[in-house]
C-alpha cells in the first residue's frame, strides 16, 4: 500500500510562497503567522504555472493585498482581467457564493474553514492546470489520508481478513465510485463548462462529451509490472491493489474527463484541506461520519471456489479436528423442493451452518459460512494507531491482534 | 339436544342454515393432537426449578442461519474474553438443563433443538454425518504405488481408478494423483465432448445454469 507522506504533501501546501509572489491572496492572509517550510519546493511548483497571456496569475494575485484597499483594487483588476479570461473562478468570488456557504453548513464544517479553500477543492486539474489553483495537491493528500484511515480501520477491526477482501473493501469504502456517490449525496453539482465567471460552488471540470474517448492518461495506464504478484500488489500498488498507477494530474490538464474522476478528486481534496485547516481529530470525525458510516457487508465480498477444501486446510493448520458435515434437519427429501440444513462440526463444536436444496449444496454453503466466520473475526476492543496521534490517548493503546494470514492451498 | 326422528330432521334442514357449529365438548376432542407442550425456549428456566418464579429474559429469535459475524467459540483466539465467557455460560447451562426436564420434541436433531434458550439437554449425540467419515490411513508405501502405476499402465480399461481404489483401499483421487493416464483421460474427454455436441439448446442451457448456480454456493450464505 502507498506510504503516507503527509508532511511532504502538507509542506508544499502550507508553505507561504516567496514574499513578492504569494500563490493565493487568501493563503497569505491565513498563514501570516506560520513559519516558512520549504521555499525551494513551493517555488518550483509555482514556476510551472503560467497563464496563456504570458502574465502569471500570481502577479495578479500578488498585486492585490487583502489588507489595503481591496475593493478599489479588485475593481481595477476586474477591469483589466475579466473573469471570463480566468480558467476557474477567482478566490475572491468564493465569499459571494451562496452555494459554497450552503455546502459548508450542510457538511457541518466550522466557519473557520475558509470558503476560498472549499472553492479550490472544487477545481479539477482538467479545468485549471495551475497547481496553485486546482485541487491536485490537496487531492493527493486527501487520498493518502483516506486510505490510511480505511486501512487501519479494516486491519484493526478484522485482523484475519484476506488481502483480496481488504482491497475490495477499500474500493467499496473509498473507491472512485464510492467517492462520486458521496459527492452526489452531498449535493455537489457540476458546472456545464469551467470558467472564471462560473459560480465557484459548482464542480469545475472539463466535461467528457458523450461518444468522446477518454483521455490517454485514463485510457492507457501502464502497469507497474508485467508479472504482477500479490506481494507486489501489497507492497507497491495503491490501497485498492490496482495493477496500474493513478494518472498524473498534470496529464489531465485541459483534457475532458468523466464526472466520476472530478467528483472523486473533490472529495479527496476536501479531506486533505480539512486536515490542513482543522487538524486530524476533526478529519477523523468527518471520516467516521461520512465514510465509515456507509454500510458495507463484508461477508458478501467473499467468493470461495473450494470452501470444503479450504476449511479442512484451515482446521489442519490450526490444529482443530477435521471438519465433518452433519445433517441438522431436512424437509421434503423426496419432493421437488427439498431443504437440507447442514452444519460443519469440528469435534463437538459447530463451525458453520448452511441450507440448500441438495446435501452437497448445503454442505458447501456450510463450509463457506464457517470460513467466513473465521475470516470475519472481530476483536472486542480495538484501538487504531491514529487514535494515539500526538501522544493523546497513548495510555489507552492496546496492541492489535495480528493474524498469521489466510489459508493457502 | 333432544332426540329427533329422521323425518323431523329432514323437515328442519330446509329452515335452518347449514353452518356447522362446534362446541367445547367436541373441539377439545379434535384439537387434542395439536396441543403440544410449550417449547422449552418459551418457558423460563427459573420458573420450573424454583418455587418462586423470578422474572426471566426469554430470547427466542426466529429460526434462521446463524450470522457469520458471530465467531464460533472454537475460532476465537485465546486472548479473547468471549472464549472464557462462552465456556462459563456453557457450564452454567449444562448444570441448569441437567436439573430440568426437557421436552422430547426439543431433543437434539429436531427442529426445536436449534438455537434457543435454554438449550436442550447436552448430549454426546451429534447429528448424523452427511457422508461417511473417513480417516486417512497413509498405509500405501512406495511398493504399492509402483504396483498401482504398473497395473494402470498395463490396461487402463480394466484397471480403472475405481477398481484400483477398491483394491488398495485408498481414494480414487489418490489413484489419479499417483497414476495419471493422459491418453485415457484424453479419450474419455473426447467421448464426453462428443456427447455434449449432441445436446440440444434446452439441455445445454440447463447444464450451464447448473454450473453457474454451483458457483454461487461459495459466494453467499
Amino acid at each position: 500500500m502507498k506510504r503516507l507522506r503527509i508532511a511532504r504533501c502538507g509542506t508544499q501546501l502550507l508553505a507561504p510562497s516567496a514574499p513578492r509572489r504569494p500563490s493565493c491572496p487568501c493563503t497569505a492572509a491565513f498563514q501570516r503567522n506560520s513559519t516558512p517550510h520549504n521555499h525551494r519546493r513551493s517555488l518550483t511548483v509555482q514556476a510551472t504555472a503560467q497563464l496563456p497571456d504570458g502574465e502569471t496569475r500570481h502577479d495578479i494575485a500578488a498585486s492585490e493585498e487583502l489588507s489595503e484597499e481591496p475593493l478599489k483594487r479588485a475593481h481595477s483588476q476586474a477591469r483589466r482581467h475579466p473573469p471570463e479570461a480566468l480558467p476557474s473562478p477567482h478566490p475572491r468570488s468564493a465569499k459571494q457564493s451562496a452555494k459554497l456557504a450552503a455546502l459548508r453548513s450542510r457538511l457541518s464544517l466550522p466557519s473557520r474553514f475558509p470558503l476560498e479553500t472549499l472553492a479550490r477543492t472544487l477545481v479539477h486539474p482538467s479545468a485549471d492546470p495551475d497547481p496553485a489553483f486546482n485541487n491536485a495537491s490537496l487531492s493527493s493528500l486527501g487520498s493518502s489520508l483516506l486510505s490510511y484511515y480505511t486501512t487501519e480501520h479494516l486491519f484493526c477491526n478484522y485482523p484475519r481478513l484476506p488481502i483480496d477482501i481488504v482491497f475490495a473493501a477499500q474500493y467499496a469504502y473509498i473507491g472512485p465510485k464510492a467517492l462520486a456517490t458521496i459527492a452526489s449525496e452531498w449535493g455537489i453539482e457540476a458546472a456545464a463548462h469551467p470558467g472564471g465567471e462560473v459560480d465557484p460552488g459548482l464542480l469545475q471540470f472539463l466535461r467528457l462529451r458523450s461518444g468522446e474517448q477518454l483521455p490517454p492518461a485514463l485510457r492507457r495506464r501502464t502497469p507497474y509490472k508485467w508479472n504482477l504478484t500479490k506481494t507486489h500488489r501489497i507492497l507497491v500498488s495503491d490501497e485498492f491493489g490496482s495493477t496500474s498507477a493513478e494518472p498524473n494530474p498534470e496529464d489531465l490538464a485541459k483534457k475532458p474527463v468523466p464526472l466520476e474522476e472530478a467528483a472523486q478528486s473533490f472529495v479527496r481534496a476536501l479531506v486533505g484541506s480539512l486536515h490542513l485547516h482543522l487538524g486530524s481529530p476533526l478529519v477523523k470525525r468527518f471520516f467516521r461520519d461520512h465514510f465509515l458510516s456507509r454500510q458495507l457487508d463484508l461477508a458478501s465480498l467473499f467468493d470461495f471456489r473450494h470452501p470444503t477444501r479450504d476449511l479442512s486446510r484451515l482446521c489442519a493448520r490450526e490444529g482443530f479436528e477435521a471438519p465433518v458435515a452433519r445433517l441438522i434437519s431436512e424437509s421434503g427429501r423426496l419432493s421437488r423442493h427439498p431443504v437440507f440444513v447442514v452444519g460443519v462440526y469440528s469435534g463437538k463444536d459447530k463451525l458453520g451452518e448452511g441450507a440448500g436444496s441438495s446435501l452437497d449444496e448445503a454442505r458447501v454453503r456450510a463450509a463457506a459460512a464457517a470460513l467466513k466466520a473465521w475470516y470475519l473475526y472481530k476483536p472486542l476492543d480495538v484501538t487504531v494507531p491514529s487514535s494515539t496521534e500526538g501522544g493523546v490517548g497513548a495510555e489507552a493503546w492496546k496492541p492489535n491482534m495480528i493474524d498469521c494470514g489466510e489459508v493457502i492451498v | 339436544m333432544s332426540l329427533q326422528t329422521p323425518i323431523q330432521t329432514a323437515s328442519r334442514r330446509a329452515l335452518t342454515s347449514l353452518t356447522q357449529t362446534r362446541h367445547a365438548s367436541t373441539t377439545r376432542r379434535h384439537t387434542k393432537l395439536q396441543r403440544l407442550p410449550a417449547a422449552p425456549s418459551y418457558t423460563g428456566a427459573t420458573t420450573t426449578t424454583s418455587s418462586s418464579p423470578q422474572p426471566t429474559l426469554i430470547y427466542n429469535p426466529p429460526s434462521s442461519a446463524p450470522s457469520v459475524y458471530h465467531t464460533p467459540a472454537k475460532f476465537l483466539p485465546d486472548s479473547d474474553t468471549r472464549k472464557r465467557l462462552y465456556t462459563s455460560a456453557l457450564t452454567t447451562h449444562t448444570l441448569t438443563s441437567l436439573g430440568t426436564k426437557t421436552s422430547p420434541i426439543a431433543a437434539v436433531g429436531t427442529a426445536l433443538s436449534a438455537p434457543s434458550y435454554p438449550l436442550p439437554k447436552p448430549s454426546s449425540k451429534l447429528p448424523p454425518a452427511v457422508r461417511g467419515v473417513y480417516e486417512k490411513k497413509y498405509h500405501l508405501g512406495q511398493k504399492e504405488v509402483e504396483e498401482i502405476r504398473r497395473l494402470r499402465e498395463e490396461d487402463p480399461e480394466v484397471w480403472t481408478r475405481e477398481k484400483l481404489a477398491e483394491r488398495f483401499g485408498c481414494s480414487q483421487f489418490f489413484v489419479g494423483m499417483v497414476a495419471k493416464n493422459a491418453m485415457k483421460a484424453e479419450r474419455v474427454e473426447g467421448v464426453h465432448a462428443g456427447m455434449r455436441e449432441r445436446w440440444g439448446s434446452r439441455r445445454r442451457m440447463a447444464r450451464e445454469d447448473r454450473v453457474r448456480r454451483r458457483g454461487l454456493w461459495g459466494r453467499d450464505v
